[in-house]
């Protein structure tokens, strides 16, 4: 299609051929000629649309998310990233909460709480370590435990801590996410990181050169490759292992053998802070950390910019093309009164059509309402199947043991099981979510097209409209999926899942008696052994039940809430887009009957002034066209 | 000890003899007889864990030969039994046909097995015949990591360690973890069996490996380690599985125990130089390799160092020459030896592997046996499980390991200087008599004497005592037929 955006050859000015230099300044040209456009032709609410492209165009947040096993590094990676101790490094201790390090004017720390609105907490950057390490140094089963039991008035859970700090690296919007390492890959935690990570723009996976890429490693790169579309492997310690180079070798070769075309990264965080402190350039060079900047200012940061400017220069060809027709409808009145008539006509006739999309009657409507029923419904069965399956299986592994033996790693297990469902319950919703929201754009899409080429049918020097329609199309076909990611965004971002952890009902399983085995025969040890097994596993069944009964409610309800956030977001959106096709058709009515009292005189300046509106427009929209790509 | 004619051992080697009669001609026979040969051969201890976790190093430190080939990949993709015998012989026992040998050569110390054509996964074991002083104490068993790359290396062991109601092949088990991680205790979960005590923390030692990587090669990494080790073995979820957790510099202890003149030679040339000029050549693998090519050391020789030492090895070894701590050779190795933390792991494994390995190995041979009667019985096997029965119930030894790991999964109570004297007492911390009273290893006889006189009457008193729960009640009975054998086993009087 893009084809057809080269009508005037060569008018634009702007490369055609793919090594566009950067799209972001070019965009923001654009975005400033469509406003002031918008101000000329009095619609502030297309305006409106353009101001909210700018701002996110001006302010991008990237989201790069650290993720990997146990003691890889991943503070250090972040920290050596950054030159300056952010994240706190131990040689046992472990991250327990996510921390965000994006850019600020000054250093400044805030703790994030997880309730209904977000709250935030200032607090001394001295002060982080103490919110993002472990709360006591134990091992990292018993560290998920959550709030001691003992203190009732336990504050709210933190769900993360955004430090913010002065740094070129960040300025550009990025944001890196230090994800707690406790627990392990499999572990519940980790599921949160992967949902984490599917909002984010990359995923930089920590393994340290101390040995090649583990099963458990590889299964959890399948799985972010498949949620989020940047990822790279930081192969770190890079100084202290001799054999690095084989390693990554090795890992590269088990990369290729999964399939999973990802950059490794052999990195020293130790000679990279180290570099950065003597501001030694070699030894940045030796540290590897250059790549790393490359690949997350490159690849990810100029791929958020990339998009988010033509993400711009979109709502710009769309105003535009708004304006056009309403221009166009003018023009066609104006060119030949006879027609003046039938052009009032038929905008009349359009009238009541952009009317009509705007009615909940509408097509488009229809298939959101029915499509978050439908969606909500299935969603709930998923739900309700993979929660059935967790406890089978609970049931199935608590039958085979003693749960007084088994049930701390009984509910580590849960927990993690339990999160990857929801994550892959999550995932389905994010899909089927998509899906929808694409649809419903098809259809608005198909309506409000016939729309818009009605406003242009008139039009007695045609440009190619049919053909402009249906580039409008592939271009709206590109955001059209991201308005639900929105609404997502807003309503997930990983989060919840990190607020899941810890709520497992603590229950005691305590002993019922030792060694009566000392003091009983062995047949009556046997049987009384039995008898208390048995109750153990009634009460371990119970506690996983009403665990599992306490998951489905809440994330049932964050789903249906969810879906309803992304029902209203779209609804909005496409009444909004009705709303601006009304007033572009109220608009161009409105001229269309005065055209027909003007003097032959005034028409002909008016038309003069049109065609010139007309090519100014036309020649943005091609500019806008050309950025967006 | 008193009341108890025959030992343990007899009394299992009795046992067994008759299950033997009863099962004569039958396939259980054959491993009944294997069973009871067991429990004349040494202690048979395995060595475990995830991938990479240092293994194949750390056996070849404790026999003190680079006998189990090792590399930065991974390396051991078959479980291998190394045994003391007369002769150097390697055999492979494939997973269908007959065992058969295999030829091998010794490549810069290790053993290169040529596998004759046979497939890793073709071969269910291998065995390793060798002349040394260390094998004569144990049979060391190596196995491939957990989290192996190989799905079926993995199985392997996993089937090795967590024979379920199987004779275990492996009387106990070094359990090495490089850090906690949640894998390792879902491997350690498949020790747990299922009658003399669950779960069980009685023969399993926990290694944290590869000791010197926790603080990335800073000298007080092993400093680290041993913070690391001890908070480890204070948690919960790790008591229950493993005795204590041990740190060990593997690579460094292996290098110890094989050190040579020429090395000592390379690394005195580092020692040499000014200390910046050292930080600078040791501050990464890479410049290390490359930098002051005046030094005298080819690239080759270089690498070696680093593969034989580690980037923390070569730090440690030339500044304890720089500081004149260690001037020789064999002064350097003790050092390195020390600081590697193998010896500590000795003087654990002696106390509560060795000590009592006449209790392990009867152990594992009495509940493969328990498992046998039960699930193919005989006529004439009744007898047999009653006696067996008789003797788990009866056992002392097996009471103290009961009431260890009771109290190791929490279900004793009480204070905790209580606790820690039973814990001692019935011996949680080794088998020898000063570890059980908590004397110095030098006490003599009517020391250690008065000592379990007084710790008689102490846990008299507390198993009288009526608000002495019931759990620790038992317990008490148990530390006091302890102390009586001590007293008895010394001689002294009531």
């Amino acid at each position: 299609m893009i084809t057809v955006a080269s009508q005037p050859a060569g008018a634009t000015g702007a490369p055609a051929s793919a090594p566009a230099p950067d799209p972001v300044p070019l965009a923001v040209a654009a975005v400033e000629l469509g406003l002031r456009a918008c101000a000329a032709y009095d619609r502030p609410d297309l305006a409106a649309r353009l101001g909210a492209a700018k701002r996110s165009l001006a302010d991008p947040v990237v989201h790069v998310v650290v993720v990997g096993e146990f003691k890889q590094g991943k503070s250090s990676l972040v920290n050596a990233l950054v030159g300056a101790t952010i994240c706190p490094v131990d040689d046992d201790i472990a991250t327990a909460v996510p921390t965000y390090v994006r850019h600020g004017p000054e250093p400044a720390a805030e703790l994030l709480f997880d309730e209904d609105p977000p709250r935030r907490e200032p607090i001394a950057v001295e002060d982080v370590r103490g919110w993002v390490v472990e709360r006591a140094p134990t091992a990292d089963l018993s560290e998920r435990r959550g709030p001691a039991a003992g203190s009732a008035a336990e504050p709210a859970r933190v769900a993360g801590v955004e430090v913010r700090i002065p740094r070129k690296l960040l300025a550009g919007g990025l944001v890196l996410v230090d994800t707690p390492g406790v627990g392990g890959l499999g572990s519940a935690h980790a599921a949160a990181s992967l949902a984490a990570a599917s909002m984010a723009d990359a995923l930089v996976f920590v393994t340290d050169a101390s040995q090649e890429l583990t099963r458990g490693e590889l299964d959890f790169l399948r799985q972010a490759r498949e949620m989020c579309g940047t990822v790279a492997c930081a192969l770190t310690k890079t100084d202290f292992y001799p054999y690095w180079r084989k390693i990554r070798e090795l890992d590269t070769a088990h990369l290729r053998r999964e399939r999973l075309a990802l950059p490794v990264l052999p990195v020293s965080s130790m000679l990279r802070s180290r570099a950065v402190a003597a501001n030694d350039p070699g030894l940045n060079a030796e540290s590897g950390f250059a790549e790393l900047v490359r690949f997350l200012s490159e690849q990810v940061g100029g791929g958020v910019a990339g998009r988010l400017a033509g993400h711009a220069a979109d709502e710009v060809a769309a105003v535009c093309r708004q304006l056009e027709a309403q221009f166009e409808a003018e023009r066609a009145a104006l060119a030949d009164p006879s027609a003046a008539q039938q052009v009032v006509a038929q905008l009349t006739a359009v009238k009541d059509r952009v009317e009509a999309l705007k009615a909940a009657a509408a097509r488009w409507s229809q298939t959101l309402t029915d499509g978050v029923t439908d969606l909500s419904s299935d969603i709930d069965h998923d739900l309700r199947g993979r929660i059935r399956t967790v406890i089978q299986e609970a049931d199935d592994a608590i039958e085979a043991t003693d749960p007084a033996d088994t049930w701390s790693e009984m509910e580590a297990w849960l927990e993690a099981r339990v999160a990857h469902e929801l994550l892959a319950n999550y995932t389905l919703l994010r899909d089927r979510a998509t899906g929808l929201s694409e649809e419903v754009g098809e259809h608005f899409r198909a309506a409000s097209g016939e729309v818009l080429s009605r406003l242009a049918v008139p039009n007695p020097t045609p440009m190619l409209a049919g053909a402009q329609v249906e580039h409008k199309l592939e271009l709206d076909k590109m955001k059209v999926g991201k308005q639900a990611m929105v609404a997502l965004k807003s309503a997930y971002g990983g989060a919840l899942m990190f607020v899941m952890l810890g709520a497992m009902t603590g229950i005691s399983l305590g002993p019922l008696g030792l060694g009566i085995g000392l003091v009983m025969g062995r047949k009556g040890l046997r049987d009384e052994k039995k008898r208390q097994r048995t109750l153990r596993q009634n009460q371990a069944r119970n506690a996983v039940r009403r665990y599992c009964d306490e998951v489905s409610f809440v994330m049932g309800k964050h789903s249906r809430d969810t879906l309803r956030k992304i029902q209203r977001e779209l609804r909005d959106h496409y009444t909004g887009l009705a709303e601006e096709l009304n007033r572009s058709n109220a608009a161009a009515l409105t001229s269309a009957a005065e055209s027909v009292k003007r003097t032959q005189a005034e028409r002909e300046k008016r038309l003069k002034d049109i065609d010139a509106e007309l090519t100014r427009l036309r020649k943005l929209r091609q500019d806008a066209t050309a950025v967006a790509g | 000890v008193s009341g108890q004619p025959r030992s343990l051992l007899e009394r299992a080697r009795g046992v067994l003899d008759r299950a033997a009669g009863v099962y004569r001609g039958t396939p259980a026979g054959d491993r009944l007889r294997e069973l009871a040969a067991r429990l004349d051969e040494p202690l048979r201890v395995a060595v475990a864990g995830r991938v990479k976790a240092g293994k194949s190093t750390l056996l070849n430190a404790l026999v003190g030969e680079r006998l189990a080939p090792t590399d930065a990949g991974e390396c051991t993709r078959i479980v291998t039994w190394y045994r003391d015998g007369h002769t150097y012989q390697v055999t492979a026992h494939p997973v269908t046909g007959e065992p058969r040998q295999l030829r091998f050569q010794r490549e810069d110390g290790a053993i290169e097995i040529d596998l004759a054509g046979l497939a890793p996964a073709e071969v269910d074991h291998l065995d390793v015949t060798w002349p040394s002083q260390a094998l004569r104490t144990a049979t060391m068993v190596d196995t491939p990591g957990i989290g192996s790359l190989s799905a079926d290396a993995s199985r392997r062991s996993w089937e090795l360690l967590a024979a379920g109601d199987e004779e275990a092949p492996a009387d106990a088990v070094l359990y090495l973890m490089r850090h906690l991680h949640s894998n390792d205790l879902e491997f350690l979960r498949a020790f747990h069996d299922t009658e003399v005590s669950q779960p069980n923390p009685v023969n399993a030692i926990g290694v944290l490996s590869r000791a010197d990587e926790i603080g990335v090669g800073r000298l007080d990494s092993m400093a680290s380690a041993r913070r690391i080790a001890a908070r480890m073995a204070t948690d919960p979820s790790v008591r229950r599985v493993v005795q204590t957790v041990v740190p060990v510099a593997g690579l460094l202890a292996e290098t110890a125990a094989t050190l040579t003149e020429a090395e000592t030679a390379q690394l005195r040339t580092i020692a040499a130089l000014p200390v910046r000029e050292a930080d600078a050549l040791l501050l990464s693998a890479d410049r290390f390799g490359q930098l002051l090519p005046e030094l005298g050391l080819t690239s080759l020789e270089r690498e070696q160092l680093l593969g034989r030492f580690g980037l923390f090895g070569v730090r440690l070894a030339s500044t304890l020459l720089r500081r004149q701590v260690a001037t020789t050779a064999t002064e350097l190795a003790g050092h390195l030896t020390e600081r590697s933390g193998i010896t500590d792991l000795r003087e654990v494994l002696g106390s509560l592997f060795f000590e009592r390995r006449d209790v392990l190995k009867s152990r594992s041979a009495l509940l493969a046996l328990d498992a046998l009667t039960r699930t193919e019985p005989l006529p004439g096997s009744g007898p047999v499980a009653a006696e067996l029965e008789e003797i788990i119930a009866s056992a002392h030894p097996f009471h103290e390991l009961r009431v260890l790991s009771a109290m190791r999964a929490g279900w004793v109570t009480g204070k905790p200087e209580v606790l820690a004297d039973l814990e001692h007492l019935i011996g949680g911390a080794g088998n020898a008599t000063h570890l059980r009273l908590r004397l110095a290893a030098g006490a003599d006889k009517p020391e250690l004497a008065a000592a379990a006189a007084e710790a008689l009457a102490r846990w008299q008193r507390r198993a009288e005592n009526p608000l002495t729960n019931h759990e620790l009640m038992v317990a008490a009975r148990v530390a006091i037929r302890s102390c009586e054998g001590i007293l008895a086993e010394l001689g002294g009087h009531r």
